[in-house]
């Protein structure tokens, strides 16, 4: 049974914690990213995304709890890391390297190396391979770092907010090319990639994590979050949950009351409730904003201590 | 990884070997002409002992402005290029790959971070002892002919400009530099930290506080009189000390308030009106120097301390030793920064 699972899942973490002197960047995180799948995990500013990439690629270690990362728990041994790809946030790379030195590093770096591929790639996207690439385009250097990154023939790929600081246009060819390796992978490559804007990934992405302060808030396939997640309208009434459902978020008119809830079973009815559907991105923005309300309050109580 | 330790830092390589080169240029060609002037000054001399100069060979040869500027300025560059080694190499090794996030593009890559730093490590620190190994060997061979000349080549000042201390103060400077990068992580920083350090402690602390110590010095005593004290410390020695010592044993700063009375007349009868610090001097009849005869017969002696010029390769293999210790301890501390830190 235990085996099943710990092939099923290319990512799995149990209460896994990151603790800056006395502050928490991440706490109890606990979620599984099932192989093949591509995750995107969202939050907004500081809401420990960056900080569960670096324990999953073992650049920083874990205050607490554990993970499971392609059946190994991570460690700076290169037979760890050598299934991972990893994007680090503003994608460093050395400035006054062009792309083909940054690819014969790669060589030099790994065993299971494919230059032809990321080469390729570049060529085709019309990337100059001659240049430093500290003098391309924020676009041109996402995409040389995604080759690189894919050249590693990587199992499991993170990347870090990879397309926070491109233009629309750049944004769109860098997911169209990720698409792509996703799809050439044929389902042995896994991809978790964080944002603080869904909309930046939703396309691409079958699977959602949210963190919000520290804590996740949701680890589920799309496809069940949009299931689980209902909005529900009915007159007025104070909103409590119950063994049916949890609330998310209220808003009350004089007459009217709106909750959005997650079921505990999708055939939830209730003739008091007019149940309607809700995107993606307004289930993202419930639980960061439920987070944020309850910060506000807790913040607000302090005050007037 | 060496494929890319050397594409990284071989401009560092190149721009240090064009200055060895010239360097060498310099310092050949003076070399010889130093070394050839003196050996035909001593054969001259040889043949011709009455002339003047042939006494006092150091004073008469490389008079000049140019052999002056040149002879004491040239080892200069081997006083502060293990500083510069030390804030050049040492400290943006890893400073520059933290704050440029770099370090996380290699640390993702298949190599661990102990071979990436062990790498480095030996790309930057067998560079260091290479590079300052050769200046020092030119350096130390184009001394011969002022080391002979003064016979001063452990005095303080010099040094820490020969033989094999260079080396290992090199490999100090940079793997403290590399530390404090790795530290830090912010070139700046470990810069300023780095100087202080390095000039505090090489600069400062070695030659006044903690070289004279390798070894207990040879102390020797004389009674007062003109070069009754030189005569016998050996030359080439490098002096700690010398002081005037009272009949009780205790040494004294300033002779006058601490002669004894009969003393201080004679003293006073021989100082120059109005200028009390020069002396007159004052003839006896057995040919001494009546203030000398005072002090010796009141009891008064002159004391120095030294150390032997046969101890000069002890002390270079001690100081190298604490240096090379201490470079040591830095890449320990490198090695736990970088392992043990996150990213």
């Amino acid at each position: 049974m235990s085996q099943q699972t710990l092939t099923k899942n290319a990512i799995e973490t149990k209460g896994l914690g990151k603790r800056y002197r006395s502050f928490w960047a991440l706490k109890d995180c606990s979620i599984n990213v099932p192989k093949g799948s591509v995750s995107a995990l969202v939050g907004p500013n500081g809401a420990g995304k960056t900080t569960l990439l670096k324990l999953l690629v073992s650049l920083s270690n874990p205050s607490d709890g554990s993970a499971t990362v392609l059946n190994q728990s991570p460690s700076q041994k290169p037979e760890y890391i050598s299934g991972i790809g990893y994007l680090a946030q503003e994608i460093p790379m050395y400035a006054r390297l062009n792309a083909k030195e940054h690819i014969a590093m790669g060589q030099h770096l790994n065993d299971n190396w494919d230059s032809e591929l990321a080469t390729k790639r570049l060529k085709e996207l019309s990337i100059p391979l001659d240049r430093p690439v500290g003098k391309l385009s924020g676009g041109q250097r996402a995409q040389v770092a995604l080759g690189l990154a894919l050249a590693k023939k990587p199992k499991l790929l993170l990347l870090d907010e990879p397309v926070a600081a491109l233009d629309p246009l750049a944004r769109v060819d860098f997911l169209k090319s990720l698409a792509h390796a996703v799809t050439d992978a044929e389902g042995e490559l896994t991809v978790v990639m964080s944002s603080h804007l869904l909309a930046d990934l939703e396309r691409v992405s079958d699977h959602l994590i949210i963190l919000a302060s520290g804590e996740t808030q949701l680890c589920d396939d799309v496809e069940h979050v949009l299931k689980t997640h209902k909005l529900l309208v009915g007159k007025r009434q104070n909103a409590v949950n119950d063994d049916k459902y949890t609330v998310i978020q209220q808003s009350h008119t004089a007459r009217e009351s709106t909750m959005l809830v997650r079921l505990e079973d999708i055939k939830y009815h209730d003739e008091r409730w007019h149940i309607r559907d809700v995107d993606l991105e307004e289930i993202v923005l419930a639980y960061m904003g439920q987070k944020r309300d309850l910060a506000d309050t807790m913040a607000a109580k302090g005050g007037t201590q | 990884m060496n494929w890319l330790a050397w594409r990284q830092h071989r401009k560092q390589f190149l721009i240090l070997g064009v200055i060895l080169a010239l360097y060498a240029a310099l310092l050949v060609p003076t070399g010889l002409h130093f070394w050839h002037t003196y050996q035909s000054a001593l054969s001259s001399c040889a043949q011709n002992p009455a002339n003047p100069s042939c006494s006092d060979l150091s004073g008469s040869l490389f008079q000049s402005t140019i052999d002056q500027a040149v002879l004491h300025l040239v080892p200069i560059a081997i006083l502060f290029l293990p500083l510069i080694l030390g804030l050049f190499w040492g400290v943006p090794l890893l400073s520059k790959e933290y704050a440029e996030g770099t370090n996380k593009l290699v640390w993702s890559q298949s190599v661990s971070r102990r071979k990436w730093l062990t790498v480095k490590l030996i790309w930057m620190l067998a560079g260091t002892a290479i590079f300052i190994g050769a200046f020092t060997a030119l350096a130390t061979w184009w001394s011969k002919t002022s080391n002979v000349l003064e016979m001063s080549r452990f005095d303080s000042g010099v040094f820490f400009e020969q033989g094999i201390v260079p080396v290992a103060y090199g490999l100090f400077a940079v793997s403290f530099g590399i530390m404090l990068g790795a530290w830090f992580r912010k070139t700046m920083v470990a810069l300023g930290v780095i100087l202080g350090l390095y000039i505090a402690f090489a600069f400062v602390l070695t030659p006044l506080a903690i070289r004279p110590h390798y070894m207990s010095p040879i102390t020797v005593t004389s009674p007062m009189g003109p070069d009754a004290i030189q005569s016998k410390i050996p030359k080439g020695a490098w002096v700690l000390t010398r002081s005037i010592v009272d009949n009780n044993g205790k040494s004294i700063g300033d002779i006058f308030p601490s002669a004894p009375p009969e003393c201080q007349k004679i003293i006073q009868q021989a100082q120059v009106p109005g200028h009390p610090s020069t002396f007159k001097a004052v003839p006896t009849p057995g040919g001494g120097d009546p203030i000398d005869d005072c002090l010796n017969k009141a009891g008064f002696h002159q004391v120095a301390k030294y150390q032997p010029s046969y101890r000069y390769w002890d002390f270079q293999e001690i100081e190298s030793g604490i240096y090379l210790g201490l470079a040591a301890v830095a890449v320990a501390a490198t090695y736990w920064l970088v392992l043990k830190r996150d990213a």
